[in-house]
């Protein structure tokens, strides 16, 4: 009986690997189109921003999984920045490095991250770019905080370097970090527009995020053809000019002119704006928006700020708290759902609130508002309310209706349609 | 094809076990009995007494390895439901698995105390085999004299001990130019009232092996993989224990008092991941830690009672301020305006210090019954300076400079009793857990005052309950089912002060484990266990994001899932023995009620592996030169299969039976491959076992070896070590 037991198990030890030999895979090929829909969702709220990528051939709707064959699994899936048919990110998807990585999209759908460029991972903002050509681009390097590196979109590597220490350098005490276009990149009229930055904060990671020395912001203005600097801008009454991941925080209306989030004077906002800086001018317009004074700020007190920005034919489409922003432990401003999409006429400065649209989280890490075949579409995330997905303008821009929710690979963080060949 | 090779010898192996299996008949068996005039004790060791308690317990003999140059984490991944995943080379941190838990779900101790106050000083990742007696591992439920909240097991560390009189030293060479050094001396006088002791280890490496690492290109910022060696990845770690006291009195079985001290220092090459190369970066640990142990029975052995208690403090400090960077060829680029070389500049000196009291109480009602209280009472303080720390509103005081404190009380008691002629063992246990902490809540994105100061408390229950039922002389079946729990640690409390954020409504992870164990021997010493387990975790506490590039502990998932493994050893003949014994878990996530999460139910928790296996063959020979020599070759393989660091549909799993062949369905680049490490050596003891040399080759066929994500270990390694015994 003993030795029938011991038999037994140690038959099953030997059998098992022999049981385990075949693998199959019966997914069947997917149909070749030359236009892909691809969309980028993060599966885990955790600081590698792990997630997928997949194609699809029609654009989604109803109800989507974002995990199929084909389908990218990697980390830094928390947004991205297309260029034309090139869909960019500033976190790698083997290991979230920071850095310029392009994603590879086969004519069968299968997704495959592309050749990176590394930057330095000490500083948030490092891999900052902005691209002027399929040949030209620009972009920030942690490790070499006072210059602005060239780099070639379509191999996507360095080129080159553009040095401003002399220039912008300043030896005020207290000031611990400096750095040019950590958090802005922007390319208008042949003259690239880079933030130049002075913080305060000691030495860390944190270089550069709500750390303002001064109480404005400055942008330097060079000209790209000559890689000459020509001066320095600055806004005043205002700190924490954009952002130091894939949403740029800024946005070109229709005719040219230049909107720029600036989120205030520290994370949870106070003196946020949106600033603009005309089509044709290199310095900032008198025109603003406060979000002190959309809220009321002076007689009700709060903290608020702009996090998104989208300009289209006039309209600027961005994201307002409901209630006052908090950080801390049980802090609202990330994953509470109190950002509601507001359509805001640049002439009048009149809010419409976008009817149809629960409020939703906080959408500044990724894209809020963009484009699909044309039409404005929000990413809408609202956990309570079982919504994940994209949301379509109605045609008289006042309300939008769900696009499509996708029910598998976790919060939507961006969705392009590019043309495979 | 190479991995079809290797899959043919696990299975040419496993197959080997059970066709010698079938060729013997087992035989019933006592456990190797001593016999002494005509009386026979049936003897059992302690490494016995552990394996066959209700509880479900592995033990490593260390004793068996001495002569091997095998390191402790080695030796604790040849055993089944265990995986311990190590960062790197000596004195790289390491990971417990057991039974799918892991990380501050196990506990650790050291002689039965849990064993935080020694931080990295005493530690699995650099401990030397030859410093200890045996490790045992616990799965599920732990024993009540061990006092401890781990949710799923504990590894205890037992210490050298074992005959009266004896000093021994041994010496290890290796690659990467590691040298490991152990003493260890033990006196007692003829009458056997007082004794002294030394216990003493020492390890350097250099660390430099070549990893497959992806450099960038100077000039264009575009990275390929090349193989470098790592250049400032060195480990040093010292440890001395003296002690002494008196036995057999009176008032005391055994009064000892010691003094440990420890110095440790690591230099850091790399962050978690191989992504950048460091150049300069070292921390330090150190201590001097006395301690003191009573023990005495009392009413004719009846009343039992063991008191520990230390108190001491370890100094952490760490560097990290080079104006500048390095890449992987060492080679250095200055920096305008750095200060570090990781995010988070440092010149940071952080005081520890700890007391803790252990007493255990065990009274013998009867020769069927006895009771046990186990009381753990830990207060943990800690203050620091740090220039680049964050620092309370407009002044230059330092968050790190505040104190924190943490209080910890996990008190036992159990009923242990006998029935059916002993043939059925159970214990009965409750467990109460109660955690008071203070400290200041350092959040740098916004001002931070002293007002910020925050206390938290909280109190829990636990009950647990085992049963052996032996069904022969030579088999024995255990049952045992736990309600745990795990309070939340000083660090998920109050951060790390760097990148971690406080959390004070945080709450314990609880879980409910069972387990079910088979084992059968017989005389030769040829064994069978079987072990499956079921567990539901909830509350599972994980490290998430909140403002970048802060992090914080939450409870944000609940896993449940069961497991079966299996263990071998077979001895051929006299001289040929062959082991193996493999482990197959499936820990899933589920009760994930947000929505955007609810597809992530039923998949398996990510980077946790579920399918791991061994197999070994020695063979032993004496008498080949001198008429006392006995030499032992051996050969040992590892197997663990690949698995996912982050969660992906079941749907998309591999598809293969229990997911052991094949690729997921998804594109990944998240996954951490097959391991496959071959390790062979032999050692020779010319005259019985005063001196003996050792040669190992480790990982003979110089694979890349990944435990953690990209980090990769070293490769093929030579190991020699040579053992001197004087009883």
């Amino acid at each position: 009986m003993k030795s029938i037991v011991l038999k037994t198990v140690l038959w099953c030890m030997a059998a098992l690997p022999l049981l385990t030999g075949c693998d199959k895979n019966d997914n069947p090929p997917a149909e070749l189109k030359n236009e892909k829909y691809v969309m980028i969702t993060m599966s885990e709220n955790s600081l590698t921003k792990p997630g997928y990528a997949s194609a699809f051939n029609d654009k989604p709707t109803g109800s989507v999984s974002n995990i199929k064959t084909g389908t990218l699994q990697g980390m830094g899936m928390g947004g991205w920045r297309p260029y034309k048919n090139w869909l960019f990110k500033m976190f790698n998807t083997a290991a979230n490095e920071k850095g310029i990585e392009r994603l590879n999209v086969a004519t069968d759908g299968t997704i495959t991250s592309g050749t990176f460029l590394k930057t330095g991972s000490t500083q948030n903002g490092s891999g900052n770019f902005v691209i002027q050509n399929e040949t030209s681009g620009f972009y920030w390097d942690a490790d070499k905080p006072f210059m602005i590196q060239k780099f070639n979109p379509t191999t996507v590597s360095r080129t080159g370097e553009m040095d401003f220490e002399s220039i912008i350098k300043k030896t005020d005490a207290g000031i611990t970090n400096q750095s040019i276009g950590q958090h802005f990149l922007a390319i208008k009229g042949g003259k690239l527009f880079a933030d130049v930055h002075y913080g305060k904060q000691t030495a860390s990671a944190q270089w550069g995020m709500f750390d303002d020395f001064f109480s404005y912001i400055s942008i330097a203005v060079i000209d790209i053809a000559t890689g000459t600097y020509e001066k320095t801008i600055t806004y005043a009454n205002t700190g924490g000019i954009t952002y130091i991941n894939d949403n740029e925080m800024f946005s070109f209306d229709t005719n040219g002119d230049l909107y720029i989030v600036t989120q205030g004077r520290s994370a949870i906002g106070g003196k946020s704006k949106i600033l603009r800086i005309k089509a044709a001018a290199t310095e900032f317009d008198t025109w603003e928006l406060d979000m002190d004074e959309i809220k009321n700020v002076a007689t009700t007190p709060g903290n608020y700020k702009f996090v998104t920005i989208y300009a289209n034919n006039g309209k600027l489409y961005t994201t307002i708290p409901t209630v006052s922003l908090t950080g801390g432990q049980t802090g609202n401003i990330n994953f509470a759902e109190i950002w509601e999409f507001y359509s805001i006429d640049a002439t009048t400065k009149t809010r419409t609130k976008i009817d149809g649209i629960p409020a939703v989280t906080n959408p500044g890490a990724a894209y809020g508002t963009q484009k699909l075949d044309d039409k404005i579409v929000f990413r809408v995330n609202a956990p309570s309310k079982t919504i994940n997905g994209y949301y379509e303008l109605n045609a008289a821009g006042t309300g939008a209706t769900s696009l499509f929710n996708v029910s598998e690979g976790g919060s939507v963080s961006g969705i392009y349609k590019v043309e495979v060949k | 094809m190479r991995n079809h090779s290797k899959h043919i010898i696990v299975f040419i192996t496993a197959g080997l076990l059970s066709g010698y299996a079938f060729a013997q008949e087992l035989k019933d068996t006592i456990p190797k009995p001593t016999e002494l005039g005509g009386v026979t004790i049936n003897a059992q060791s302690a490494t016995q007494k552990t394996k066959l308690q209700p509880v479900v317990a592995t033990v490593v003999k260390a004793r068996d390895a001495y002569e091997q140059s095998a390191t402790l984490t080695e030796l604790i991944n040849r055993s089944p439901g265990v995986r311990l995943r190590q960062a790197g080379g000596l004195g790289a941190a390491t990971d417990v698995s057991i039974n799918g838990f892991q990380g501050k779900a196990i506990r650790y101790l050291k002689d039965g105390i849990p064993i935080d106050y020694l931080r990295d000083g005493f530690s699995i990742a650099s401990l030397p085999i030859n410093a200890l007696e045996r490790v045992e591992i616990y799965k599920g439920v732990l024993p009540v004299n061990l006092g401890v909240d781990a949710l799923g097991g504990a590894v205890n560390l037992i210490s050298r001990r074992s005959v009266p009189k004896y000093l021994a030293a041994s010496y290890e060479v290796a690659s990467f130019n590691t040298h490991r050094i152990t003493v260890n001396g033990y006196y007692t006088n003829p009458t056997k009232k007082w004794f002294v002791a030394a216990d003493a280890f020492y390890n350097y490496s250099d660390n430099d092996y070549k990893a497959k690492v992806k450099v960038t290109d100077p000039v264009t910022s575009n990275q390929v993989y090349d193989r470098v060696r790592l250049f400032h990845n060195s480990f040093s770690n010292v440890y001395g224990e003296i002690s002494g006291g008196i036995t057999n009195r009176k008032w005391a079985d055994e009064l000892k008092i010691s003094v440990a001290a420890f110095h440790l220092q690591r230099e850091q090459n790399h962050p978690a991941l191989m992504t950048d190369p460091y150049g300069a970066i070292t921390g330090k640990q150190s201590s001097v830690v006395p301690s003191i142990r009573y023990r005495k029975t009392f009413l004719d052995g009846k009343l039992s009672i063991d008191q520990f208690l230390v108190h001491n403090t370890v100094t952490v400090k760490r560097t990290d301020t080079l104006a500048g960077r390095y890449d992987w060829y060492g080679n250095f680029f200055p920096i305008p305006g750095r200060v570090g070389e990781s995010r988070q500049a440092a010149l940071s000196t952080i005081d520890y210090t700890n007391t803790t009291s252990r007493t255990h109480i065990k009274y013998k009602l009867n020769h069927q019954h006895s009771i046990e209280v186990n009381n753990v009472f830990t207060a943990l303080k800690q203050k620091g300076t740090d220039p680049y720390g964050p620092k309370l509103d407009g002044t230059d005081i330092t968050v790190i400079s505040l104190p924190a404190s943490y209080k910890k009380l996990v008190t036992g008691a159990g009923l242990n009793s006998t029935f059916l002629d002993d043939k059925l063992q159970t214990q009965l246990m409750a467990k109460f857990y109660h955690y008071q902490s203070s400290g200041t809540e350092a959040w740098q994105a916004r001002p931070i005052t002293k007002t910020d100061a925050v206390t938290q408390n909280g109190n829990n229950w636990g009950t647990a309950a085992a049963a052996k039922y032996t069904l022969t002389t030579n088999s024995f079946i255990r049952l045992s089912a736990e309600f745990a729990n795990r309070l939340p640690d000083q660090e998920e409390l109050f951060g790390d002060g760097i990148w971690t954020v406080p959390n004070f409504a945080i709450t314990p992870e609880r879980s409910f484990n069972i387990n079910l164990g088979y084992r059968i021997t017989n005389q030769q010493k040829d064994a069978v266990e079987v072990n499956t387990f079921y567990r539901r975790t909830e509350d599972l506490i994980l490290l998430i994001p909140v403002q970048a590039p802060y992090a914080q502990y939450q409870n944000i998932r609940n896993v449940k899932g069961f497991g079966f493994e299996a263990d071998g050893l077979y001895h051929l003949n006299n001289i040929f023995a062959i082991n193996g014994n493999f482990t197959w878990q499936d820990i899933r996530l589920f009760k994930l009620q947000t929505s955007v999460d609810q597809w992530q139910n039923n998949a398996r928790l990510r980077n946790t592996p579920y399918f791991f296996a061994n197999a070994g063959i020695t063979a032993q020979f004496k008498k080949l030169v001198t008429a006392k020599d006995n030499l032992k070759l051996y050969c040992y393989y590892n197997f663990v299969r690949e698995y996912y660091l982050e969660t992906i549909p079941k749907r998309l799993e591999p598809s293969s039976f229990l997911g052991l062949f094949g690729k997921s369905g998804v594109n990944t680049e998240l996954v951490i491959p097959n391991q496959h490490l071959c390790s062979a050596g032999f050692h020779y003891a010319p005259f019985t076992s005063k001196i003996s040399f050792g040669f190992e080759v480790k990982n003979l066929l110089n694979e890349d070896l990944y435990d953690n994500y990209r980090v990769q270990k070293a490769g093929r390694s030579f190991h020699c070590k040579i053992n001197y015994t004087i009883q």
